[in-house]
């Protein structure tokens, strides 16, 4: 995270110099402050030439003017800086995100917590700009200020500065510990929310299971936790305010009590007053400024960014298979038996403390072969086709697809198309091509072959949101049928279609060649097939619809009781 | 006085002495500011003028700068202090409050608008302490920097009013209209987070297809028109932000050159003309102390939404027990509940039952198209809901009259959609039971102890890490109803989303339960009808038949209920989306 603090700085050296250049002037009248007043009174006013006075103050109000117009090309050169900024945390995130989602194949992401890390990444963005505008203006106000006391009144600086460094120490000492609290506080107020959320959308829940009490408790920790943890953070920022105190008021106070020592070394009154200006109209702002920018915006940023980091690892996918797919693993003519896939021993479990959801599975799916797995919901179907298709490493055995492990076959090589269809915002034909580069005769002849004509009445540009279920399956159906995979995985794919619709979308994948695994919803996908594999408690048996009803019970229980399914 | 009014002022009242310390330390700290240039002034025209006494206005100067010190940081503690404890008050009170009402809360008010008044109005109204002191804080030295600059010199008074007024207008002509940009910089916002959720939900495909990096791209594409529309916010903000940071800065030079003047003149010592500069920043501040006025009207409408949930009616619960279960003669079986419901003269909107008596033990199929109150009838027997009229009684007491554990103890229910409440899946499931002992033979009932038994920590696996299946919800939330409900489990079209196989393992569970339960089942499939020992055949609202599916099977309208329009896509209910 520190890399990506640095990088957005260095990464525009111009925009950083041009933020320097103004600073120097925005930092004007805080140098001439002091002395334009010294100025006005000793060589104007109190000595009768009114003008004189005027001409250093109107020298003031034009400096003023001037450090206007300079704070501003200040904030749009910030800007400059922390849009990149933004843009690096954006992508850090969303990159994050897509690499964890395609990581955790078998969990569904959380897209919540997403959307809290884009507020999270405009939160950095804002204090990220806060915290080096403060400290910017900080470092040149006080650079003014000390050169305009030492010209002005070199014994008032000696006066001034001690306390000053003293008070910011202080601050700096207070930093960490503010940030601690700072960060209890996010940690205990984000878990108090999440717990309010979780009773508001759960209150039928609870009170029919008359948990009304228990987690009322439960509620209750949370929320004294929250209390805790801002009388806390209010403490420390207590402490802090001791410190401003002290950079800020006690110089006024030194001041004063050598004004005699000072009026005694030749100096007039107007020199202290002078002196008092730059500590009450440039140093106690630009420290006040500073205790609130990092005090506030700073511990902010570190809570955001560390949060922001832990959103999404950066690690890259592991991308070991070479991209394109080997020629013996492609789709073409005169290839056989070089998509079957082969399973020996294959063990996977969820956990190191969970029971295996397959657990020494040994399969043969020949090239050109039609199998149907079905089980109960549970029994491993959808795992094993993660593992078929590579996503998932078994935690014992081996998995093979022409002989190749599975990790190490090219995405290219296979086909997996899961119950949730991905459909993006683009063209239908961007979507139908997405696995592919057919030309649009062969995706018409993909369109028609699966009955999906329905699709090219809607419009050209599609919205997913719009679509139904059925027609996104089918969009990936015909995405995959383009593919030039020779062995394809239908993970209930076709589970939103009718049966109609479905019957004929099993088949054109049947007569597509190469070979074909389905994740069956209803029984009667599974009598389509040239041979069934049955999942259940972590045992599977494969063979035809009329061996399995001879030789699995549980098969022909099943078979028996989809049959009289009274009305599809 | 208004509901918020009082919720806030009792909330004070027993913040202990923070809301006292906060006012001392901010008007002890305003005044001492407002008196800190008059005497700063003193001090160094006593001492330009070695006039006797002076050590004693820098003796002044000390103690104020002291207390100016002590105010502030006290004031920074106590305002933290009190809004923490007004705000967990408060929030205590509210959420207390819903569990109260119960489901009815979210009838009336939307779940996220619960937590926003629970989470953020209760903190904004537990400020209200701060909002006074503050506003008193920023006016008491703001006016009595005005007063204090009249009584050095009227003329620097008018020379400050007229410069804020010179320089407003001023300022307004080069203001320009700078709205509708932030619009658009949420609006590509809004674009990449629709994006993000497109792909994340087709994450198995990109995973598959290893398009990962590619689609990131995707979803980043609008991020220049983004960043285009985040520097027109930025520009807007410079030009806005700067004008504003020059009112002070150009006043002060303004009083200062009037004071001058003065000075020059002979009316206005080199202290006053100090003091004048410091009151003109001060009083100048009057602009923007104002606003803080508006954070006082913040927390009273913050209260007021407070109190609106606080103005719900609670359900309430009377203190009867049910009558003692017995051990059915001659076994040695566990004691089996009775679990008789009993309908009388029911009516509300949408359902009239006027006798309906559920036998105890029995399995009850309760069928009806979509719509004839087959939700409502479940709903009323396990008092999720009461009745406008009439009463249900359970084993022969009415269920308001019953004590609230007693209720909850003997009634077991589970929802379509349940929400899982509890930190890890055993405890979920163990939300409305005594004891965890039960807990995994329910769900092994429930057919979910398979797959909760392959989650990574078993029964131990944190919720928040196990994303669940529509139909593991519902397995796990029956296994919830099963573990909790001892005389009767109410199924409120709880086994939905199960494929077929699986609703039939839990089917046979639920006929053989050997506990001897009532069941009362809202379902839409044939099967489970037909397993029933008795159906309740809702239509539009009313009991049209109570009887054995065979007996009712013979009226074709009965029938109809199972070749409706829902039923004609099989049990999948779906299809026909491409035709």
């Amino acid at each position: 995270m520190k890399s990506l603090l640095w990088q957005a700085l260095r990464r525009r050296p111009y925009a950083l110099l041009r933020l320097c250049l103004w600073s120097v002037l925005e930092a004007a009248p805080a140098f001439l402050i002091g002395h334009a007043v010294a100025r006005a009174i000793e060589d104007g006013f109190a000595v009768g030439r009114p003008a004189l006075g005027l001409v250093w103050l109107a020298a003031l109000g034009c400096a003023w003017l001037v450090a206007a117009v300079a704070a501003r090309q200040i904030i749009l050169a910030v800007a400059a800086v922390a849009e990149p900024f933004r843009d690096d945390l954006l992508a850090h995130v969303v990159g994050g995100a897509m690499r964890r989602a395609a990581q955790s194949v078998t969990a569904r992401p959380d897209t919540a917590a997403v959307t809290r890390a884009g507020l999270q990444v405009e939160l950095a963005r804002d204090a990220f700009a806060a915290v080096v505008t403060t400290v910017r203006g900080f470092a040149f106000t006080v650079v003014s200020v000390v050169l305009g006391l030492l010209t002005l009144a070199p014994q008032a600086a000696v006066l001034v500065l001690p306390p000053f460094v003293a008070g910011l120490g202080l601050f700096l000492v207070s930093l960490p510990a503010l940030a601690r609290r700072q960060r209890a506080f996010l940690m205990a107020d984000e878990l108090l929310a999440e717990s309010m959320t979780g009773m508001a959308g759960g209150l039928r829940d609870i009170v029919a299971c008359g948990a009304e009490d228990r987690v009322g408790a439960a509620l209750a920790d949370r929320v004294e936790a929250q209390a805790s943890a801002a009388r806390a953070l209010a403490r420390v920022t207590a402490a802090r305010t001791i410190a401003l105190a002290v950079g800020a008021w006690l110089p006024v106070v030194l001041l004063l009590t050598g004004t005699p020592w000072l009026l005694g070394g030749g100096m007039g009154a107007g020199v202290v007053v002078g002196a008092l200006a730059y500590v009450t109209q440039s140093l106690a702002p630009a420290l006040n400024g500073l205790v609130h920018g990092l005090g506030v915006s700073g511990v902010s940023l570190v809570a955001t960014l560390r949060r922001i980091a832990t959103s999404g690892p950066p690690a890259p996918l592991q991308t070991s298979a070479p991209l394109e797919a080997p020629e013996a693993l492609v789709a073409g003519p005169g290839r056989a038996g070089a998509g079957g896939v082969r399973l020996r021993g294959v063990t996977f479990a969820y956990g190191p403390h969970s029971e295996a959801v397959i657990d020494g599975l040994d399969l043969d799916i020949p090239e050109g072969d039609h199998l149907a797995v079905v089980g109960p919901s549970g029994a491993g179907k959808s795992t094993l086709a993660a593992l078929v298709s590579g996503l998932l490493q078994p935690d014992s055995g081996d998995v093979r697809i022409g002989g190749v492990p599975a990790a190490d076959v090219p995405p290219a090589a296979r086909v997996l198309i899961p119950q949730e269809a991905y459909v993006f915002r683009g063209s239908l034909h961007e979507n139908l091509t997405y696995l592919s580069d057919a030309p649009p005769h062969q995706v018409e002849a993909a369109v028609t072959a699966l009955g999906a004509t329905g699709l090219l009445a809607g419009p050209p540009e599609l919205d997913p949101g719009s679509l139904s279920a059925g027609q996104r399956q089918m969009i990936a159906l015909v995405r995959a049928y383009l593919a030039s995979a020779r062995l394809v995985i239908l993970d209930e794919a076709t589970c939103h279609l009718d049966p109609a619709a479905e019957a004929r979308v099993e088949a054109a994948f049947a007569e597509r060649g190469g070979t074909l695994i389905v994740v069956a919803h209803r029984l009667t996908s599974a009598t389509r097939a040239r041979r069934i594999l049955l999942m259940d408690a972590g045992q599977a048996v494969a063979g035809t619809h009329d061996e399995l009803v001879r030789i699995s019970p549980t098969y022909a229980d099943l078979a028996g009781h989809w049959q009289p399914e009274p009305v599809s | 006085m208004r509901a918020g009014d009082r919720l806030v002022m009792d909330a004070v009242r027993r913040s202990g002495p923070w809301p006292a310390v906060l006012a001392v330390a901010a008007i002890g700290g305003a005044a001492a500011e407002l008196a800190l240039p008059y005497v700063v002034g003193r001090t160094v025209d006593g001492f330009v003028s070695a006039r006797p006494g002076t050590a004693s206005w820098l003796a002044a100067c000390a103690v104020i700068v002291a207390g100016i010190m002590l105010c502030e940081s006290a004031g920074v503690w106590a305002r933290g202090a009190s809004s923490a404890y007004a705000a967990a008050r408060l929030r205590l009170s509210v959420l207390r409050h819903v569990l109260g009402v119960g489901p009815a809360a979210t009838r009336r008010f939307p779940e996220g608008e619960l937590v926003t008044r629970a989470g953020l109005n209760a903190e904004e109204a537990g400020r209200a302490p701060e909002a006074v002191t503050g506003a008193l804080a920023l006016l008491v030295p703001t006016l009595g920097a005005l007063a204090a600059l009249t009584l050095i010199d009227p003329v620097l008074t008018a020379t400050l009013v007229a410069g804020i007024a010179l320089i407003l207008f001023v300022l307004r002509a080069f203001l320009r209209a700078t709205t509708t940009i932030a619009g658009g910089y949420q609006e590509v916002q809004g674009e990449i987070a629709v994006r993000l959720v497109d792909a994340l939900g087709g994450a198995r495909t990109i995973a598959a297809a290893g398009t990962a990096d590619r689609e990131t791209r995707r979803v980043l594409a609008p991020m220049d028109r983004l960043r285009a529309h985040g520097m027109e916010l930025w520009r807007a903000n410079a030009s806005a932000g700067v004008q504003a940071g020059l009112i002070v800065p150009l006043v002060e030079v303004a009083v200062l050159a009037v004071g001058g003047l003065r000075l020059a003149a002979g009316e206005l010592t080199i202290g006053e003309l100090y003091a004048a500069a410091r009151y003109a920043v001060l009083g100048a501040a009057l602009s923007t102390s104002l606003g803080y006025i508006g954070g006082l009207a913040r927390a009273r409408a913050a209260a007021e939404r407070v109190a609106e949930i606080l103005g719900l009616p609670t359900t309430r619960y009377g203190t009867r027990l049910l009558p003692a279960t017995h051990p059915p003669a001659g076994t040695s079986a566990a004691p089996a509940g009775r679990g008789t419901v009993d309908f009388r003269g029911v009516t509300m909107p949408g359902l009239a039952v006027d006798e309906l008596v559920i036998p105890a033990g029995s399995v009850t199929a309760v069928v009806g198209r979509s719509g004839s109150g087959k939700s409502l009838l479940a709903a009323l027997a396990a008092r999720l809901a009461d009745p406008a009229g009439g009463t249900v009684l359970l084993d022969g007491v009415p269920l308001p009259e019953l004590d609230r554990a007693e209720l909850r103890r003997a009634i077991g229910y589970a929802f379509e959609r349940p929400v899982l409440v509890g930190d890890t899946v055993g405890a979920a499931i163990g939300l409305g039971a005594d004891g965890q002992g039960v807990v995994a033979a329910a769900a092994t009932a429930a057919c979910a102890d398979g797959f909760i038994r392959r989650l990574p920590g078993g029964y131990a696996t944190p919720m928040a890490d196990t994303p669940l299946s529509g139909g593991e919800r519902q397995r796990i939330g029956l296994a919830r109803a099963f573990a909790q409900g001892e005389r009767l489990l109410v199924l409120d079209d709880a086994t939905s989303s199960l494929d077929t196989v699986t609703e039939r393992q839990v089917g046979t569970a639920l006929t053989a339960d050997p506990r001897g339960r009532t069941r009362l089942i809202v379902a839409h499939r044939l099967t489970t009808a037909s397993r029933a020992d008795r159906v309740v055949w809702l239509e539009d609202g009313r009991v049209l038949g109570h009887a054995p599916h065979h007996e009712l099977w013979a009226d074709p309208r009965y029938r109809a209920v199972f070749q409706g329009p829902q039923e004609l896509g099989g049990s999948d209910g779906r299809g026909g989306d491409l035709s």
